[in-house]
């Protein structure tokens, strides 16, 4: 509110300075005006601003950016493909702190990695993110309804519950993001699908590898996974003959 | 029959006898340390990846392939409404966990929607206490049962038929199968096969509403074992705080 008094303060000592009597009602009408947008604009830019700070509100706006997105009837039919996939990873990556998602999936055995390990092991989990995420995009059905029920902060770290109701299999999912503020800007690091953290998911899969073979071992896995994933998927046959080949 | 009813009332006195100390929901706590979980305790893991597989090729050349049939047969919305059914038919364990664990108004939901259920709602098969009563399931096991009163879980453990559990939870699965009200009435001869043709039955209408899902979890695994122990092991760590 103390912006807004000192706005209203201000501008009634400009006014009344330069006032005679005559135009009296119409400068307080004028004055009512101003202290009314001045008042509204304040409120609106604070309002926007704590918007834009609130984890709820970027996964909100995330969301639904990426529907508009697959709705949008451009991007339509499977032409557009690579194309949709393309513009939701634009609105989605910059929400994700791929580093300290790579980071905690390898766990302990992270410190042991030089820089250079560090950043192809970052780039290729976001690959495989990538591709799991695009696999199910086609999938999307426009009758899902999102609820974004709750967030919880403590300091530097967030979560965000929602709740993705499919009307086709009348069924209720539950979807929770966690978040951490880096220089400000709230990152997603983890999602937490029905009570399943998919970080720690990886990182169990991940940490059984490394404990029983290699790095070089698991990064050639990853490879391979990807290869695999980039068969075309609409043919299953050709899917699984690509598994059981490699 | 009788030492299966003995197990019942002893459990059933423990549960009232030893005071109770219900598990805290943590809800304010944000799980942000990634130390916190220590790798999955496995020590018959050997064992375990025999049984995986096992279960895998028995699911690849006989669940699967079934289920896909049903499905085919029987749409989704009539399939929901069989594991509904399956579903409403495990009261008696829902409600003598709840007791266990002394959620006394999830026991008596449970008891009303069983009531609700099996009469409004044809044999189980319409979910009419939550629809119209707002009665929501409760769904309490005794391998929850153990785990309030600090039973740890045990080595991870697969087993043939069932898939993921742990020793805690075997353990749970034997107790729970003994409750049912079957075992009073019939001869264990009797109960083997009934209980078992359910268990099968729920099975592939199970694997029948989530093909999509089994085969998501096999695509995209990079470690299918991995996957599917953390999978199993951090859902029950959340059905437990519950």
């Amino acid at each position: 509110m103390a912006p807004c008094k000192t706005a209203i303060s201000n501008g009634e000592r400009k006014i009344s300075k330069n006032d005679d009597r005559k135009e009296g009602k119409v400068v307080t009408r004028l004055r009512s005006l101003l202290r009314k947008v001045t008042c509204v604009s304040v409120l609106a830019w604070s309002l926007s601003a704590w918007a834009a700070d609130s984890p709820l509100e970027l996964i909100r706006s995330t969301t639904e950016r990426s529907m508009a997105v697959l709705q949008d009837p451009a991007n339509q039919g499977a032409d557009h493909h690579q194309a949709r996939i393309d513009k939701v990873r634009e609105i989605l990556l910059p929400q994700f702190d791929s580093l300290e998602i790579a980071k905690r999936t390898l766990g302990p055995y992270w410190r042991e990695r030089t820089e250079e390990q560090k950043k192809e092991f970052t780039d290729l989990f976001t690959r495989l993110v990538e591709k799991t995420y695009s696999g199910t995009l086609d999938r999307y059905n426009p009758d899902v309804k999102f609820f974004f029920d709750q967030e919880r902060i403590e300091e530097d770290f967030a979560e965000v519950d929602t709740r993705i109701l499919d009307p086709a299999q009348n069924k209720t999912f539950s979807v929770s993001y966690r978040l951490h503020r880096v220089g400000g800007k709230w990152l997603i690091y983890d999602i937490v699908a029905e009570n399943v953290s998919l970080v720690r998911n990886y990182r169990n899969q991940f940490n059984r590898i490394l404990s029983k073979s290699s790095y070089e071992d698991l990064v050639q896995t990853i490879q391979s996974k990807l290869k695999e994933l980039s068969a075309p998927s609409s043919a299953a046959s050709s899917a699984s003959s690509s598994a059981s080949s490699s | 029959m009788i030492t299966k009813l003995l197990v019942a009332i002893v459990i059933g006195t423990l549960g009232y006898g030893v005071t109770v100390q219900p598990v805290l929901a943590q809800t304010g706590a944000i799980q942000h340390e990634e130390t916190e979980h220590a790798p999955p305790y496995d020590p018959w893991e050997p064992f375990n990846q025999g049984m995986f597989t096992f279960n895998l090729q028995l699911d690849k050349y006989a669940l699967r392939p079934v289920a896909t049939g049903y499905a085919w047969l029987l749409p989704d919305a009539a399939r929901r409404s069989v594991g509904r059914f399956f579903k409403n038919l495990g009261v008696v364990e829902r409600f003598a966990n709840n007791l266990f664990q002394a959620k006394f108004p999830g026991a008596g939901q449970e008891v009303g929607r069983f009531v609700l259920n099996t009469t409004l709602g044809g044999v189980g098969f319409f979910d009419v206490a939550d629809i119209w009563f707002d009665m929501k399931e409760s769904p309490e096991d005794f391998g929850q049962t153990l785990a309030v009163y600090g039973v740890s879980s045990g080595p991870y453990l697969v087993l043939p038929f069932f898939g993921p559990s742990t020793v805690r939870d075997t353990v749970g699965l034997a107790v729970d199968s003994a409750m049912n009200p079957m075992n009073y009435f019939l001869s264990t001869l009797q109960v083997f096969a009934i209980s078992g043709g359910l268990t099968v039955g729920s099975a592939i209408n199970y694997r029948s509403l989530n093909l999509q899902f089994f085969e998501d979890v096999d695509r995209y695994a990079v470690d299918l074992y991995g996957a599917v122990q953390d999978g199993y092991l951090q859902r029950r760590e959340k059905d437990i705080q519950e």
